[in-house]
Protein backbone atom coordinates (compact mmCIF):
# COMPACT_ATOMS: atom_id res chain seq x y z
CA UNK A 1 0.00 0.00 0.00
CA UNK A 2 1.12 3.34 -0.83
CA UNK A 3 2.24 5.80 2.15
CA UNK A 4 2.77 8.71 0.31
CA UNK A 5 -0.25 10.59 -0.21
CA UNK A 6 -0.78 10.61 3.68
CA UNK A 7 2.89 11.18 4.79
CA UNK A 8 2.78 14.31 2.14
CA UNK A 9 -0.46 15.20 3.79
CA UNK A 10 0.86 15.20 7.05
CA UNK A 11 3.73 17.08 6.27
CA UNK A 12 2.07 19.73 4.47
CA UNK A 13 0.14 20.58 7.09
CA UNK A 14 2.78 20.56 9.61
CA UNK A 15 4.87 22.73 7.16
CA UNK A 16 1.76 25.11 6.59
CA UNK A 17 1.42 25.44 10.89
CA UNK A 18 4.80 26.29 11.37
CA UNK A 19 4.37 29.25 8.74
CA UNK A 20 1.27 30.25 10.31
CA UNK A 21 3.05 30.04 14.34
CA UNK A 22 6.38 31.26 13.70
CA UNK A 23 7.05 30.13 17.45
CA UNK A 24 7.26 26.73 16.75
CA UNK A 25 10.77 25.27 16.23
CA UNK A 26 10.65 21.95 16.02
CA UNK A 27 7.78 19.32 15.47
CA UNK A 28 7.51 15.73 14.10
CA UNK A 29 4.91 12.98 14.55
CA UNK A 30 6.04 9.43 15.53
CA UNK A 31 3.35 6.26 16.11
CA UNK A 32 3.44 4.84 19.42
CA UNK A 33 5.94 2.30 18.50
CA UNK A 34 8.19 4.97 17.74
CA UNK A 35 8.14 5.12 13.97
CA UNK A 36 8.04 8.39 12.28
CA UNK A 37 5.74 9.75 10.07
CA UNK A 38 6.90 13.28 9.30
CA UNK A 39 8.89 15.62 10.79
CA UNK A 40 10.10 19.13 10.16
CA UNK A 41 13.16 19.59 8.20
CA UNK A 42 15.42 21.53 9.89
CA UNK A 43 15.85 18.35 12.96
CA UNK A 44 18.13 16.31 12.54
CA UNK A 45 16.83 12.49 12.56
CA UNK A 46 19.59 11.87 15.04
CA UNK A 47 18.34 14.13 17.14
CA UNK A 48 14.77 12.81 16.31
CA UNK A 49 15.65 9.26 17.45
CA UNK A 50 17.54 10.25 20.53
CA UNK A 51 13.99 12.14 21.46
CA UNK A 52 12.17 9.50 20.57
CA UNK A 53 14.61 7.08 22.58
CA UNK A 54 14.22 9.15 25.82
CA UNK A 55 10.29 8.94 25.36
CA UNK A 56 9.91 5.29 25.14
CA UNK A 57 11.59 5.23 28.35
CA UNK A 58 9.59 7.43 29.85
CA UNK A 59 5.94 6.31 28.45
CA UNK A 60 6.97 2.63 29.92
CA UNK A 61 7.63 4.01 33.35
CA UNK A 62 4.98 6.26 33.28
CA UNK A 63 2.70 3.15 32.99
CA UNK A 64 3.17 3.75 37.23
CA UNK A 65 0.45 6.37 37.02
CA UNK A 66 -2.05 5.22 33.93
CA UNK A 67 -1.22 5.65 29.75
CA UNK A 68 0.87 8.34 29.28
CA UNK A 69 -1.39 11.33 27.51
CA UNK A 70 1.27 14.17 27.50
CA UNK A 71 4.57 15.66 28.73
CA UNK A 72 5.55 19.41 28.93
CA UNK A 73 8.99 20.68 29.80
CA UNK A 74 9.28 24.61 30.50
CA UNK A 75 12.99 25.32 30.06
CA UNK A 76 15.23 28.67 29.83
CA UNK A 77 14.87 28.92 26.31
CA UNK A 78 11.87 27.20 25.21
CA UNK A 79 8.89 25.14 25.48
CA UNK A 80 8.43 21.19 24.27
CA UNK A 81 4.97 19.60 24.13
CA UNK A 82 4.32 15.81 23.43
CA UNK A 83 0.90 15.51 23.05
CA UNK A 84 -0.93 11.71 22.25
CA UNK A 85 -3.73 11.92 19.80
CA UNK A 86 -4.89 8.96 18.52
CA UNK A 87 -2.24 6.12 18.30
CA UNK A 88 -0.10 8.77 17.42
CA UNK A 89 2.20 11.40 19.43
CA UNK A 90 2.90 15.02 18.05
CA UNK A 91 6.07 16.63 19.74
CA UNK A 92 6.30 20.63 19.58
CA UNK A 93 8.90 22.51 20.74
CA UNK A 94 8.47 26.50 20.85
CA UNK A 95 9.67 29.52 21.65
CA UNK A 96 9.58 29.81 25.71
CA UNK A 97 7.03 32.86 25.65
CA UNK A 98 4.63 30.58 22.83
CA UNK A 99 0.73 31.15 22.98
CA UNK A 100 -0.67 28.38 24.94
CA UNK A 101 -3.52 28.90 23.00
CA UNK A 102 -2.19 28.41 20.19
CA UNK A 103 -0.53 25.24 20.92
CA UNK A 104 -3.81 23.81 22.53
CA UNK A 105 -5.05 24.42 19.12
CA UNK A 106 -2.58 23.20 17.46
CA UNK A 107 -2.18 19.61 19.62
CA UNK A 108 -6.14 19.30 20.24
CA UNK A 109 -8.02 20.92 17.39
CA UNK A 110 -6.05 21.01 13.89
CA UNK A 111 -4.15 18.16 14.17
CA UNK A 112 -7.17 15.46 15.17
CA UNK A 113 -8.76 17.32 12.78
CA UNK A 114 -6.08 16.61 9.81
CA UNK A 115 -6.11 12.70 10.83
CA UNK A 116 -10.35 12.60 10.99
CA UNK A 117 -10.05 14.27 7.59
CA UNK A 118 -7.62 11.74 5.96
CA UNK A 119 -9.88 8.78 7.32
CA UNK A 120 -13.04 10.41 5.77
CA UNK A 121 -11.45 10.75 2.56
CA UNK A 122 -10.91 7.29 2.69
CA UNK A 123 -14.12 5.29 2.28
CA UNK A 124 -14.91 7.76 -0.66
CA UNK A 125 -11.29 7.99 -2.69
CA UNK A 126 -9.34 5.08 -1.45
CA UNK A 127 -11.54 2.41 -0.23
CA UNK A 128 -10.85 -0.58 -2.70
CA UNK A 129 -12.04 -3.70 -2.11
CA UNK A 130 -11.98 -5.19 -5.20
CA UNK A 131 -15.00 -8.41 -5.94
CA UNK A 132 -13.78 -11.67 -6.91
CA UNK A 133 -15.16 -14.05 -9.57
CA UNK A 134 -15.09 -17.49 -7.85
CA UNK A 135 -16.08 -21.03 -9.54
CA UNK A 136 -19.08 -22.95 -7.53
CA UNK A 137 -18.60 -25.95 -6.10
CA UNK A 138 -21.62 -27.18 -3.98
CA UNK A 139 -21.46 -28.67 -0.69
CA UNK A 140 -23.66 -31.64 -0.06
CA UNK A 141 -26.98 -32.32 1.34
CA UNK A 142 -25.34 -33.42 4.68
CA UNK A 143 -24.17 -30.23 5.21
CA UNK A 144 -25.97 -28.70 7.94
CA UNK A 145 -25.23 -25.51 7.96
CA UNK A 146 -25.69 -22.30 5.87
CA UNK A 147 -22.63 -20.35 5.18
CA UNK A 148 -20.59 -20.50 1.95
CA UNK A 149 -16.81 -21.37 2.25
CA UNK A 150 -14.24 -18.74 0.53
CA UNK A 151 -10.33 -18.98 0.29
CA UNK A 152 -8.60 -18.16 3.63
CA UNK A 153 -6.17 -15.50 1.45
CA UNK A 154 -9.07 -14.08 -0.24
CA UNK A 155 -10.70 -13.33 3.06
CA UNK A 156 -7.45 -11.75 4.48
CA UNK A 157 -7.15 -9.45 1.67
CA UNK A 158 -10.62 -8.07 2.12
CA UNK A 159 -9.92 -7.43 5.54
CA UNK A 160 -6.89 -5.39 4.61
CA UNK A 161 -9.16 -3.07 2.73
CA UNK A 162 -12.46 -3.28 3.96
CA UNK A 163 -12.01 -0.83 7.40
CA UNK A 164 -10.82 2.96 5.57
CA UNK A 165 -10.23 3.76 9.62
CA UNK A 166 -8.35 0.36 9.96
CA UNK A 167 -6.81 0.90 6.59
CA UNK A 168 -5.39 4.76 6.88
CA UNK A 169 -3.77 4.07 10.29
CA UNK A 170 -2.24 0.93 9.17
CA UNK A 171 -1.39 3.20 6.01
CA UNK A 172 -0.08 5.91 7.98
CA UNK A 173 1.86 4.06 10.74
CA UNK A 174 3.06 1.29 8.62
CA UNK A 175 1.60 -0.84 10.68
CA UNK A 176 -0.06 -4.07 10.48
CA UNK A 177 -4.07 -3.53 9.62
CA UNK A 178 -5.70 -5.70 12.67
CA UNK A 179 -9.43 -5.34 11.87
CA UNK A 180 -11.39 -8.46 12.71
CA UNK A 181 -12.18 -11.28 10.18
CA UNK A 182 -15.28 -10.75 7.36
CA UNK A 183 -18.20 -12.79 8.60
CA UNK A 184 -20.63 -11.96 5.67
CA UNK A 185 -20.32 -12.12 1.32
CA UNK A 186 -22.62 -10.56 -1.21
CA UNK A 187 -22.56 -13.44 -4.06
CA UNK A 188 -24.23 -12.26 -7.64
CA UNK A 189 -24.65 -14.41 -10.38
CA UNK A 190 -24.68 -13.48 -13.76
CA UNK A 191 -27.97 -14.36 -13.94
CA UNK A 192 -28.90 -11.48 -11.72
CA UNK A 193 -29.86 -13.18 -8.50
CA UNK A 194 -28.11 -12.04 -5.33
CA UNK A 195 -28.18 -13.21 -1.82
CA UNK A 196 -25.90 -12.45 1.36
CA UNK A 197 -24.52 -15.07 3.50
CA UNK A 198 -22.56 -15.91 6.34
CA UNK A 199 -18.61 -16.63 4.90
CA UNK A 200 -15.99 -19.28 6.62
CA UNK A 201 -12.87 -20.35 5.27
CA UNK A 202 -12.82 -23.42 3.12
CA UNK A 203 -11.77 -26.32 5.23
CA UNK A 204 -10.54 -28.68 2.83
CA UNK A 205 -7.04 -28.77 2.05
CA UNK A 206 -8.06 -29.96 -1.50
CA UNK A 207 -9.55 -26.89 -2.16
CA UNK A 208 -7.45 -24.00 -1.11
CA UNK A 209 -5.99 -21.40 -3.27
CA UNK A 210 -8.16 -22.65 -6.56
CA UNK A 211 -10.21 -19.34 -6.75
CA UNK A 212 -13.29 -21.25 -5.41
CA UNK A 213 -16.90 -20.72 -3.58
CA UNK A 214 -18.31 -23.78 -2.06
CA UNK A 215 -21.99 -22.84 -1.46
CA UNK A 216 -24.83 -26.01 0.10
CA UNK A 217 -26.71 -26.95 -2.37
CA UNK A 218 -30.08 -25.21 -1.17
CA UNK A 219 -28.46 -22.08 -2.13
CA UNK A 220 -27.27 -23.07 -4.94
CA UNK A 221 -30.67 -23.89 -5.71
CA UNK A 222 -32.20 -20.45 -4.95
CA UNK A 223 -29.58 -18.87 -6.68
CA UNK A 224 -30.38 -21.05 -9.80
CA UNK A 225 -26.50 -22.06 -9.88
CA UNK A 226 -24.92 -25.43 -10.22
CA UNK A 227 -21.17 -26.78 -10.16
CA UNK A 228 -19.09 -24.74 -12.27
CA UNK A 229 -20.34 -21.60 -12.45
CA UNK A 230 -19.07 -18.35 -12.06
CA UNK A 231 -20.34 -15.98 -9.46
CA UNK A 232 -19.53 -12.51 -8.64
CA UNK A 233 -18.61 -12.19 -4.50
CA UNK A 234 -17.67 -9.43 -2.17
CA UNK A 235 -17.99 -8.55 1.02
CA UNK A 236 -21.03 -7.10 2.67
CA UNK A 237 -20.43 -4.15 4.70
CA UNK B 1 35.41 29.77 55.48
CA UNK B 2 32.50 32.25 56.42
CA UNK B 3 30.76 32.70 53.40
CA UNK B 4 31.11 29.15 53.00
CA UNK B 5 29.02 28.08 56.29
CA UNK B 6 26.57 31.14 55.20
CA UNK B 7 25.66 29.56 51.83
CA UNK B 8 25.02 25.98 53.73
CA UNK B 9 23.20 27.97 55.98
CA UNK B 10 20.89 29.32 53.47
CA UNK B 11 20.64 26.49 51.94
CA UNK B 12 19.47 24.89 55.06
CA UNK B 13 17.22 27.34 55.39
CA UNK B 14 15.54 27.52 51.65
CA UNK B 15 15.47 22.93 52.46
CA UNK B 16 13.63 23.64 55.57
CA UNK B 17 10.88 26.18 53.90
CA UNK B 18 10.36 23.80 51.24
CA UNK B 19 9.94 20.95 53.59
CA UNK B 20 7.23 23.24 55.36
CA UNK B 21 5.83 24.12 52.29
CA UNK B 22 5.36 20.74 51.06
CA UNK B 23 3.93 19.54 54.24
CA UNK B 24 1.01 21.81 54.25
CA UNK B 25 0.86 21.29 50.12
CA UNK B 26 0.56 17.44 50.91
CA UNK B 27 -2.59 17.63 52.97
CA UNK B 28 -4.45 19.67 49.95
CA UNK B 29 -6.93 18.37 48.06
CA UNK B 30 -5.89 15.95 45.29
CA UNK B 31 -2.40 15.71 46.13
CA UNK B 32 -1.14 12.06 46.03
CA UNK B 33 2.62 12.81 47.81
CA UNK B 34 5.69 14.21 46.75
CA UNK B 35 9.63 12.88 46.37
CA UNK B 36 12.07 15.31 47.01
CA UNK B 37 15.55 14.00 46.77
CA UNK B 38 18.86 15.52 47.45
CA UNK B 39 22.29 14.04 46.75
CA UNK B 40 22.92 12.94 50.51
CA UNK B 41 19.05 11.81 51.21
CA UNK B 42 15.63 12.07 49.96
CA UNK B 43 12.22 12.69 51.43
CA UNK B 44 8.79 10.60 50.66
CA UNK B 45 5.62 11.09 51.51
CA UNK B 46 2.89 9.50 49.60
CA UNK B 47 -0.63 8.16 50.01
CA UNK B 48 0.17 4.79 48.85
CA UNK B 49 3.47 3.06 50.36
CA UNK B 50 3.37 0.27 47.62
CA UNK B 51 4.02 2.79 45.13
CA UNK B 52 6.95 4.06 46.30
CA UNK B 53 9.75 2.56 43.79
CA UNK B 54 7.57 2.82 40.79
CA UNK B 55 6.96 6.43 41.56
CA UNK B 56 10.83 6.79 42.35
CA UNK B 57 11.37 5.10 39.13
CA UNK B 58 9.11 7.68 37.06
CA UNK B 59 10.27 10.84 38.96
CA UNK B 60 14.00 9.46 37.82
CA UNK B 61 13.15 9.07 34.06
CA UNK B 62 11.26 12.37 33.91
CA UNK B 63 14.04 14.09 35.02
CA UNK B 64 16.18 11.92 32.66
CA UNK B 65 14.05 13.02 29.54
CA UNK B 66 13.74 16.52 30.04
CA UNK B 67 17.66 16.77 30.48
CA UNK B 68 17.92 14.49 27.22
CA UNK B 69 15.30 16.17 24.84
CA UNK B 70 16.13 19.85 26.32
CA UNK B 71 19.97 19.21 25.63
CA UNK B 72 18.94 17.52 22.31
CA UNK B 73 17.06 21.09 21.08
CA UNK B 74 19.04 23.01 23.23
CA UNK B 75 16.41 24.47 24.80
CA UNK B 76 18.60 25.41 28.13
CA UNK B 77 17.98 24.45 31.84
CA UNK B 78 15.02 22.76 32.43
CA UNK B 79 12.61 24.95 35.20
CA UNK B 80 9.60 22.36 34.90
CA UNK B 81 8.61 19.23 33.54
CA UNK B 82 5.15 17.76 33.75
CA UNK B 83 3.86 14.27 32.59
CA UNK B 84 0.06 13.33 32.58
CA UNK B 85 -1.87 9.96 32.47
CA UNK B 86 -5.79 10.18 32.22
CA UNK B 87 -6.11 10.70 35.53
CA UNK B 88 -2.86 11.67 37.34
CA UNK B 89 0.04 14.06 36.69
CA UNK B 90 3.12 14.68 38.19
CA UNK B 91 5.21 17.73 38.42
CA UNK B 92 8.98 17.64 38.85
CA UNK B 93 11.64 20.68 38.73
CA UNK B 94 14.95 21.43 40.18
CA UNK B 95 14.87 23.34 43.71
CA UNK B 96 17.67 24.26 45.96
CA UNK B 97 19.67 21.45 44.32
CA UNK B 98 17.25 19.11 45.22
CA UNK B 99 14.78 17.04 42.62
CA UNK B 100 11.36 17.35 43.86
CA UNK B 101 8.29 15.59 41.97
CA UNK B 102 4.93 16.46 43.04
CA UNK B 103 2.18 13.61 42.20
CA UNK B 104 -1.55 14.43 42.20
CA UNK B 105 -4.41 14.45 40.88
CA UNK B 106 -5.15 15.86 37.17
CA UNK B 107 -7.59 18.36 38.47
CA UNK B 108 -4.72 19.65 40.62
CA UNK B 109 -3.49 23.08 39.48
CA UNK B 110 0.18 22.23 39.01
CA UNK B 111 1.11 25.64 37.92
CA UNK B 112 -0.41 27.40 41.58
CA UNK B 113 2.07 24.94 42.83
CA UNK B 114 4.98 25.73 41.39
CA UNK B 115 4.27 29.32 42.28
CA UNK B 116 4.20 28.49 45.82
CA UNK B 117 7.13 26.63 45.54
CA UNK B 118 9.52 28.32 43.97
Amino acid sequence: MNREPYVIALSNAMTEIKKAYPDIKNSFIFTKNGTIITGDQETDEKIINNILESFQNLKEKAKAIGNLKSFHITAKNGKLTLSKIKDMHLLLATSKHADKNHIYSITHVIIPTILKTLETFAPTHLQFTPPKKLVVDTLGRFFAGDSVQIDAEILRNWTKNIDPRARVKATITGEENTQESIDQVQIETFGGNAVVCKVKEINDQNLKGKNMIRIPEKLCKTLEINKGDLVTVKPAL
Amino acid sequence: MLVNNSKTDDTENGNEKIQEKLQDIKDQEGIIGYILRGSKKASIDLKDPTKIIDYAVLSSAAFDAGHNMTEALQMGEVETIVVESEETKLLSMNINNHRLSLFMEKSVDHNKLYKNLK
